[in-house]
């Protein structure tokens, strides 16, 4: 079984964001790319199901970004994927989840696959329609939100949360599974795995291997970013200290009544 | 894009807020952009959830009761809304911006070559170009995305954020035909509530949120759910509470959490790291009680309270029952 696990490289979440006025874009420079943390319970869950399905069973990871983010990869092989597969062109700047979504099909419909497990959200501009996008291109079955997962002759069987609770469901495969946070922490990449990783093939797309007949990037999105901008700040407010419970619980009461709020 | 399809979603007829507040809201773009507002409302209870939306100011609730829905995983929902996109004609669809929403979403936006606009929060429509505001990154920016005119458009929408108000003309209910040859294959074996029939945290008016100064469970129950009760909102959490096990993650607000944007947020016992602010900082009033006059939540509350929270929180709760009284 051949498992592929789609990850996207982005600006370390934890450090301070900033966008470039000229080119609207989130500035890469200065800031370590990372896997999107979501992702990365994605790749748990692909090297989870690999070893209880044993052997004979692979775990590719598929990535798509500029290529200087290329050995970024490294990280997801070092934790346990066989191989990566990288797919990088200039003309892939500026795309939307349509066209996204579009070019990341093209490229799995070629390297194929039983399963493709993608990460819920991403941490950077995120939509969280990527995954649904990606499924209807494909036109797999899309199996959102898991926490647990199996796969028993030929199906694929999901404990998924939803809104208000949480599913059961099971379907065919190939399929398309994204995971919750609550799938497992994902593992860390052990010595071994860092100087194995090394050694693992990363191999690189770019849009002529694709064959595409539609335009991707700025030139194939249909959203436009016109403007950002933060928000204006907030004032710091009131600060009132308390004597006893009663006099604070009249301090919030009175504010709450002047808002309109009681 | 020229009319508005708004996808109702709900569970045996039982919806969000957010549902009539895109019922409204589609009103204000359908006139916008020259067309008319639809409705679809998909499954067991439909009709039901029909008739309460054809009180707002829609043109026609279309209606497909259709056990199959609620039987398979969003196939068929992604099937219904995109036949009903077809016989609407060009529109903008309107889809909640839930973990499901954002499922259907994506689908639509291959399946109906759309572009969207996520988590939207306000829309300026100019020339048949509809510009979706955005807030991103936990609310540090916000951005402002133009769907360019096309035959279909997609936004998902922030719950709370447009205000709902039934009114208008009677809209015009009428069933939706099942989309011909289609066979699902993605069965839903077991579907389970764990809701306890409370207020979901990102559709609460009002969030009572506590954290690692409660010191325990108990006070969740014992103070917090009291004053959400009486305040009408929900239960919220820090990571720190989730953390220690005090609460379920499904409580948890803040950047690994849920984002949460009540017109009141009361903040009790939380210090207010960034991780937790990104979570709740586009709330509309923001009250805190701590114990630390420095504690960093007071530098983004309208009002800190310093003082002991177990003293503060049940007087304050009288406060507002016998206000209510």
């Amino acid at each position: 079984m051949k498992i592929v696990v789609t990850v996207k490289l982005v600006p370390d979440p934890n450090a301070q964001k900033r966008i470039d006025p000229a080119t609207k874009r989130l500035v890469r420079s200065g800031v370590e790319t990372v896997l999107n943390p979501y992702d990365e319970y994605a790749l748990e869950a692909a090297l989870q199901l690999k070893e209880r399905a044993g052997d004979g069973t692979t775990v590719t990871v598929f990535s798509m970004g500029p290529e200087a983010l290329r050995e970024t990869l490294r990280k997801a092989l070092a934790m346990g994927a066989d191989e990566a597969v990288f797919l990088s062109d200039p003309a892939l700047e500026g795309s939307d989840v349509w066209t996204t979504a579009y070019a990341m099909a093209k490229a799995l419909e070629k390297s194929g696959f039983d399963l493709l497990v993608v990460g819920g959200l991403t941490d950077d501009g995120s939509t969280g329609a990527v995954p649904g996008a990606l499924a209807e291109h494909l036109r797999l079955p899309c199996v959102t939100n898991a926490r647990k997962a199996e796969i028993a002759d030929g199906k694929l069987r999901v404990e998924r949360e939803t809104d208000g609770g949480y599913q059961v469901v099971s379907g065919p495969l190939p399929a398309l599974l994204t995971t919750a946070l609550t799938f497992g922490e994902p593992r860390y990449a052990s010595l071994k795995g860092i100087m194995g990783a090394k050694k693992k093939t990363i191999t690189t797309l770019t849009l002529a291997d694709l064959g595409l007949d539609r335009a991707v990037g700025t030139e194939g999105s249909k959203i436009k970013l016109e403007s950002f901008a933060p928000p204006p700040p907030r004032e710091k407010g009131r600060v009132v200290e308390a004597s006893d419970g009663a006099s604070g619980a009249r301090t919030i009461f009175d504010f709450l009544r002047e808002k309109k709020l009681v | 894009m020229k009319n508005v399809i708004v996808y109702a979603e709900h569970r045996n007829g039982q919806t969000g807020k957010v549902t009539f507040e895109m019922a409204t809201e589609a009103r204000k773009l359908a006139g916008a952009l020259g067309g008319q507002a639809h409705a679809v409302v998909l499954g067991a209870g439909a009709p039901a959830l029909a008739s309460t939306l054809a009180t707002y100011p829609l043109d026609v609730v279309h209606v497909a009761e259709d056990s199959e829905v609620d039987a398979f995983l969003l196939d068929p929902v992604v099937d219904y809304l995109a036949a009903a996109a077809t016989a609407v004609g060009p529109a903008l669809l309107l889809i909640p911006n839930t973990l499901s929403g954002r499922d259907v979403a994506g689908r639509l936006v291959a399946r109906l070559n759309a572009g969207i606009g996520a988590d939207v929060t306000d829309f300026k429509v100019e020339g048949g170009r509809v510009e979706c505001v955005s807030p991103k990154m936990g609310g540090a920016l916000i951005t402002v995305c133009a769907i360019e005119p096309a035959d279909y458009g997609i936004a998902t929408i922030r719950p709370n954020a447009f205000s709902a108000a039934p009114g208008g003309a009677e809209a015009n209910v009428r069933s939706l035909e099942k989309p011909p040859g289609k066979h699902y294959a993605t069965a839903i074996e077991q579907d389970v509530e764990e809701g306890t029939g409370e207020l979901a945290l990102e559709e609460a008016p009002v969030v009572v949120a506590g954290g690692r100064g409660l010191g325990g469970p108990e006070p969740f129950e014992t103070l917090l759910k009291p004053l959400a009760r009486a305040l009408g909102g929900a239960v919220g959490a820090s990571r720190a509470a989730a953390d220690a096990g005090w609460v379920p993650y499904s409580l948890q607000i803040g950047q690994t959490g849920k984002t949460v944007t009540p017109n009141l947020y009361v903040a009790v016992g939380i210090s207010g790291a960034i991780q937790h602010k990104v979570g709740m900082r586009s709330a509309g009033t923001i009250v805190s009680i701590n114990k630390d006059a420095t504690a960093a939540i007071g530098d983004f509350s309208d009002l800190l309270v310093v003082g002991d929270a177990f003293q503060i929180v049940p007087e304050l709760t009288k406060l507002i029952e016998a206000a209510k009284a």
